[in-house]
């Protein structure tokens, strides 16, 4: 039940497991759609000549935008696009309520159109509110890295909420 | 985009210009796009999600409302800073047609590891006010000398 609901050893053995590789594209349509969606008009983003002139390889992607994950139908979670993976952490959460808690990224390099990053993730941490009604806290991190240099350029941490 | 900002210049308690958003329909579709999250509770009044929440109207990606965090953030440290951190809590919903303010300020400033690093408070606001996103972010700018 639910209202039982404790964190076990084996829901804690897997954190720290990682998912294998997905392969995230950041192009120029990619770039410009993200922008559009979420209202700027800042030519960063849309102008490949006035993007070098400011010293990048390409139009930037915006804050918040890592990427589209590639898309392979029976893959891909047709709703929200992530990669359904093997391998990775498995969780057996007994809540129905999900409610997003928080998004933190942290940069290592600037990304722009063309580049290909390779992400890898796990279970960062768990943690169970216990009073009131219980709601299981789930942190997720994201590695991204730079297909062509190898090079970490961000790390994103997601929490959902389950209760 | 504003004015580059120079480490020198940035003052603790400085406010960052806000960003108002009023998001339409239109608008989250094309984040639905962008963003590749096509969950109906953003798009579709009808979707049976809604009305055991209370809502009649469908609700802001908590995404969405990070990237407007992230549209102030970038801002601040202009094409010449780069943002090395910044992170949000979602703690209140913001609903269609409803306006969105973001707002931050300067927490400090300090040099570190050969950068020059500004910290920020940043939120966004419902139109009562209310801090729905809270967050803080970390950014280098570039320095005058």
């Amino acid at each position: 039940m639910a209202e039982e609901f404790q964190i076990t050893d084996e829901m804690r053995a897997q954190i720290g497991k990682e998912s294998e590789p997905w392969e995230y594209e950041v192009t120029t349509t990619s770039v410009r759609m993200y922008a559009r969606g979420i209202g700027s008009d800042d030519p960063i983003h849309y102008d490949v000549d006035f993007a070098k002139s400011q010293g990048f390889r390409s139009i930037v992607a915006p804050l918040g935008y890592i990427g589209t994950p590639v898309f392979l139908p029976g893959k891909n979670d047709p709703t929200f696009g992530f990669p359904r993976r093997e391998g990775g952490p498995r969780l057996n959460i007994p809540f129905r309520g999900l409610l997003d808690g928080g998004t933190e990224t942290e940069y290592f390099d600037v990304i722009c159109a063309g580049d290909t990053l390779v992400e890898t993730s796990h279970l960062a941490d768990l943690k169970l509110r216990e009073s009131g009604r219980p709601m299981l806290f789930v942190t997720n991190e994201a590695v991204y890295k730079n297909k062509e240099t190898g090079k970490v350029v961000a790390k994103q941490r997601l929490t959902s909420i389950h209760m | 985009m504003a004015e580059q900002n120079y480490f020198e210049d940035v003052q603790e308690g400085q406010q960052l210009p806000p960003i108002k958003i009023t998001p339409d329909k239109q608008q989250l579709v094309k984040f639905a796009a962008g963003s590749g999250d096509f969950n109906p509770l953003h798009f579709d009044e009808n979707f049976p999600m809604l009305k055991p929440m209370g809502l009649t109207e469908n609700i802001v990606h908590g995404r969405f409302k990070y990237a407007q965090v992230g549209r102030a953030v970038s801002a601040f440290a202009g094409y010449k800073g780069r943002v090395k951190k910044f992170g949000v809590s979602y703690r209140g919903m913001d609903l269609l047609n409803k306006e969105i303010t973001v707002n931050g300020v300067v927490t400090g400033k300090r040099q570190e590891g050969g950068e020059n690093l500004v910290d920020l408070d940043v939120w966004t606001e419902d139109p009562d006010g209310k801090k729905t996103t809270p967050g803080n972010a970390t950014v280098a700018l570039p320095s005058k000398g």
